[in-house]
């Protein structure tokens, strides 16, 4: 064994073993009832919940009471549905989303996101009905 | 939509369309094809030339790749034309650009949409060719060849062609009505006639406002140059394999991968940049998939350079520098393939929306993997059975898909995956054994004490740390070739492990250079290490004085990072005598530490000084180390209310909203907030963080930064009360009162008076200001309610006016003239009055202190120096060696 082949055999063994834990660290996309199972058994991990906002519930910030707190219902794809609250302000395009990528975990009777990843799809791609007039906006002020 | 664009090509039958400039569209269309077919010519006059020597082939080449080049850049002239002229029947125009786009936006058009990026990638491949005719001599037309060959595969991308339901690329002339025939069926059109679509059409959808924005002018081009340099290497070796054991190409291969590596370098710490001053999250790297997807390469090629490197000087390890020169142009399709193909859609912010061409970025990869598994054989026997086996195969495959009955489409689907994956990891096994036995050399060992051992070494630990990257990055890729459901980890479990990865090489790369090639007297180099070693541990210590950073695995990090910094630095001094030029590999590995100095403090002392534990209490929680937070307070509350004049306390700064502006911006409404910051020692300062009200992607945030040199305050709106939906005012009453008189709302708690009358005039008419006095308990404030007399229609209109911080509104109705004797004349004024609870201004903010990030810029751009000067050196070193 000449040192070289040592040293290669070590790095690819931390290869595999990083491969290994990341895939052992590695969190998944469920759904509400998943996620509430788990939180019942004790799993300390963040889960993703892929699921669309339920527009006919009202969404709840206010900031006055707290700047970092807002509550709404969600809804997954398979109809489990949940209240979630997201310890941030309130993101800027949440009304417009179609779909929305919840990270955290399942506590009481909530979900409790620490990141919201939003997809609006057809932001850019807006419906074709053109104002006739040109931008209402004055040009200058 | 088959049938729907059948109905449209019937409806361009029989419509003749109004206003279209379809021969510019034409034009462009029949440059791709050109720039598609020259491209072709050169690759197969180029091959001709290598195999018969011929110089009239490598004429024909030259000339076809100078039109290539020409109709490359005609392309873009067109599709910027189309844009400039604001063409909207053209649907790349009217998706990415708009009548209100400044002109130095319209650059900006090019990256927003894949075809434009494709361009744009074409384009740098295109310089590069030229750049390679002129100077790579003998190696031109093997190394020209690859090169066409991936021309002419970038340039299918924008063929837009059509066959049997299989899209061969995306045309960026594609016409609005092909694209979207749903526009036609609009009911205004009805009215109008729909030859006329372009009269309702007459403004586009408009470039993404993040992407306006001076950075992202010059990011992408500088990300897509990096890009095309690596099929520069890349084409080497294939020239290398394909000439047989001719070490000729290493010294080219190097100097063209240190340049990608430079540039890529470069354009990915832009990105960065651009996020940092322009997006809201808060910082300059987010390991989300996108942004891994352009460090894979970067990472790979750093490690390919240094191969080249070992190999170029001591002819060892030439079976590892082809591997790894390969494996990064393998890897620039592969992120190309993951950020636009759509797969990472769930687990990325940014990425592409899938254009249908996923299948088509797959064959290029698997298309270019072939080919260096066939140039891979010696025996060229062996190479022509190979070629026949995978193209049978291929052709084959793509046949049987067309003739197999559509009950048993989904079986072969699914077994069409499975041979695939399988035929993919052995062409992949095949390529390596074949490599190996080729480049296998029989050197005695390397020394312990060599610089090539440690370097290779070092070369190992980054692409470890890639393996790590790259397994995460891939995860949607494993989810949908295995069914699994895994998610990509968060920025947190990357930084955790790379922590650790970056420490070997790290230290690697403090004291490797002390090392000379093949033997060392050890006793030197402990001398060198023990000395810097030891200046290292007192810098570390007198820096963390300021730093303050807690933990001994960053403690560690810090110290490794600073042995690199002054390790390279120090090692100058061995170079003093061989010029500036040859300091090159120092002076970037030593911006690399300044780099990761930065890197560490600021994130981990990074403070976000609006952080609070006020606000609603939740369940218990408990951190990961076990500590229980009874309230639930303790997590990620970082954000402020601030009221209009009305400081508080963050950190150590007094801050305070003061006013806000609003102003236009092309296309929407900006507001811009006056935050003060004041402390105790008499810093003060105003940073004005902004919101935009953007029409078509709804609310926008831009952050405001205070740059010190040994800090950065970062603020950001994420809230703010115009947002609120607005309370209507009620008990509306209406008075009829002179001047001077004072009245009341309707619930007695705000006075009004009318002071006096103001005349103007407007375009329309006459306007009359009343100018109105409002007494509320603490506060007060003038109203100015106005009456338009319209000469046109006669009428008088009247505008309101109101304060929402006062909850007050006041409408003038009407005037009368009591007295008809003008010399006692008195007016009278109708004035209808309401109220609401008063609405107070207010921001919600998020601020954050950055220790030092400015070790983060100033070390890249020490970095770039140090790459210039090795490029340089190098090309210098070229020529001598050749003259």
């Amino acid at each position: 064994m000449k040192p070289l082949h040592i040293a290669l055999i070590i790095i690819a063994g931390l290869g595999v073993a990083a491969v290994v834990s990341l895939y052992g660290n590695t969190t998944k996309y469920v759904s509400f009832s998943e996620a509430q199972e788990l939180s019942q058994n004790n799993y300390s991990k963040q889960v993703h919940v892929v699921c669309q906002l339920n527009k006919s519930k009202p969404i709840n910030y206010q900031p006055e009471v707290d700047p970092n707190h807002l509550e709404f219902w969600a809804k997954d794809s398979l109809g489990n549905e949940s209240r979630v609250i997201f310890l941030q302000p309130k993101p800027q395009d949440l009304e417009r989303t179609e779909k929305i990528v919840l990270t955290g975990k399942h506590k009481g009777d909530y979900f409790h996101a620490e990141a919201i990843l939003s997809k609006c799809p057809s932001k850019y791609e807006d419906a074709p009905v053109k104002k006739e007039h040109p931008s209402e906006i004055p040009k200058s002020l | 939509m088959n049938t729907l664009l059948q109905a449209t090509s019937k409806i361009s039958d029989v419509v003749n369309f109004k206003n279209e400039w379809l021969w510019l569209g034409n034009l462009g269309q029949a440059f791709i094809i050109i720039t598609f077919l020259s491209a072709f010519a050169a690759m197969i006059f180029y091959y001709k030339h290598e195999k018969s020597g011929d110089v009239a082939f490598r004429k024909a080449a030259r000339r076809s790749y100078f039109i290539h080049a020409f109709s490359v850049i005609a392309i873009f002239s067109v599709l910027f034309a189309v844009i400039f002229f604001h063409r909207y029947e053209f649907y790349y125009a009217w998706r990415h650009s708009s009548n209100s786009l400044p002109v130095y936006y319209m650059i900006s058009c090019f990256w927003e949409g894949q075809e434009g990026s494709f361009l744009l990638w074409i384009f740098w491949n295109a310089v590069i060719g030229v750049v390679l005719m002129r100077y790579s001599r003998k190696w031109e037309s093997p190394v020209m060849a690859v090169i066409s060959f991936g021309q002419v595969a970038l340039s299918s991308m924008l063929l837009g062609l059509e066959l049997q339901g299989v899209k061969i690329g995306s045309s960026p002339f594609e016409l609005l009505r092909i694209a979207r025939p749903d526009f036609l069926n609009i009911p205004i059109l009805g009215s109008i006639g729909i030859e006329n679509y372009l009269s309702i059409f007459n403004d586009g959808n408009g470039l993404n406002k993040l992407l306006q924005n001076y950075w992202m002018v010059i990011h992408p081009p500088t990300l897509f140059l990096g890009f095309a340099l690596a099929i520069v290497p890349f084409a080497y070796s294939l020239a290398a394999l394909f000439r047989k054991d001719d070490r000729s190409w290493l010294q080219p291969a190097l100097i063209w991968s240190l340049a990608c590596v430079g540039v890529l370098g470069t354009g990915i710490i832009m990105g960065g940049f651009w996020a940092y001053e322009s997006l809201s999250f808060g910082g300059y790297w987010a390991w989300d998939p996108v942004e891994n997807a352009s460090l894979l390469p970067w990472l790979i090629m750093t490690s390919a350079a240094h191969m080249l490197l070992i190999s170029k000087n001591t002819g060892r390890h030439m079976f590892t520098s082809h591997l790894l020169v390969q494996l990064s142009f393998w890897l620039v399709l592969y992120a190309t393939f993951l950020t636009r193909s759509g797969i990472l859609g769930e687990a990325s912010v940014h990425s592409f929306t899938d254009l249908g061409l996923s299948g088509q970025l797959l064959v290029f990869l698997l298309v270019f993997i072939g080919l260096s598994a066939s140039i891979s054989f010696k025996n060229i026997n062996q190479r022509r059975i190979f070629n026949r086996i995978i193209s049978g195969v291929f052709i084959g495959a793509v046949a049987l898909s067309f003739v197999i009955p559509s009950d048993w489409y989904s079986s072969f689907q699914t077994g069409l995956k499975w041979f695939g994956i399988s035929a993919f990891f052995s062409v992949i096994v095949l390529f390596i054994i074949n490599l190996y036995r080729n480049q296998k050399t029989n050197l005695e060992d390397e020394k312990l004490s060599s610089r090539e051992f440690w370097m290779f070494l070092g070369s190992m630990f980054i692409i470890l740390s890639l393996v790590q990257i790259f397994t995460a990055t891939s995860i949607p890729v494993f989810n949908k070739l295995f069914g699994f459901r895994t998610a990509v980890p968060v920025a947190r479990d990357y930084n955790a492990i790379q922590l650790w990865m970056a420490m070997p090489i790290m230290l690697l790369m403090a004291i490797g250079q002390y090392f000379s090639y093949r033997n060392t007297n050890w006793k030197t180099w402990l001398q060198d290490a023990a000395i810097t070693g030891l200046i290292s541990i007192a810098t570390t210590v007198l820096l963390n004085f300021n730093f303050k950073i807690e933990g001994y695995h960053f403690l560690l990090f810090l110290f490794l990072a600073v042995w690199l910094a002054l390790g390279n630095i120090l090692y100058v001094w061995k170079l003093k005598k061989l010029g500036v030029l040859a300091w090159g590999a120092s002076v970037s590995h030593f911006g690399f530490g300044v780099l990761l100095v930065g890197v560490l403090v600021s994130s981990v002392n990074q403070k976000v000084l609006s952080s609070t534990q006020e606000g609603i209490q939740l369940a218990p929680e408990q951190d990961e180390k076990g500590n229980v937070d009874v309230k639930g307070m303790q997590f990620n509350r970082e954000n402020r209310i601030l009221y209009k004049n009305d400081p508080i306390k963050m950190g150590t700064y007094e801050v305070e909203y003061d006013y806000f502006e609003q102003g236009i911006n092309y296309d929407s409404l900006d507001k811009f907030f006056y935050v003060k910051f004041r402390n105790q020692t008499g810093d003060t300062f105003t940073l004005v963080p902004k919101t935009q009200n953007n029409p078509k992607m709804g609310l926008l945030a831009e952050p405001s930064t205070k740059h010190y040199i040994h800090k950065d305050v970062f603020t950001h709106i994420n809230y703010e009360s115009g947002m609120d939906k607005k309370e209507p005012f009620s008990g509306f009453k209406t008075d009829t009162v002179a001047l001077g008189q004072v009245f009341t709302t309707n619930s007695g708690k705000r006075k009004l008076t009318p002071l006096s009358i103001e005349k103007g005039a407007s375009s329309n008419g006459l306007m009359l200001r009343l100018v109105l006095l409002v007494q509320g308990i603490n506060q007060s404030d003038t109203l100015y309610p106005q009456i338009l007399i319209n000469e046109q229609t006669g009428n008088l209109e009247s505008i309101a006016d109101q304060n929402e911080g006062m909850g007050v509104y006041a409408s003038m109705l009407s005037f009368n003239i009591q007295d008809p004797d003008p010399s006692k004349q008195k007016i009278s004024f109708v004035i209808q009055s309401a109220e609401k609870e008063p609405v107070r201004d207010y921001i919600v903010l998020k601020v954050v202190e950055f220790p030092w990030i400015n070790l983060v810029w100033a070390g890249t751009i020490i970095m770039v120096f140090g790459f210039v000067f090795a490029i340089t050196n190098r090309i210098l070193l070229q020529r001598k060696v050749l003259s």
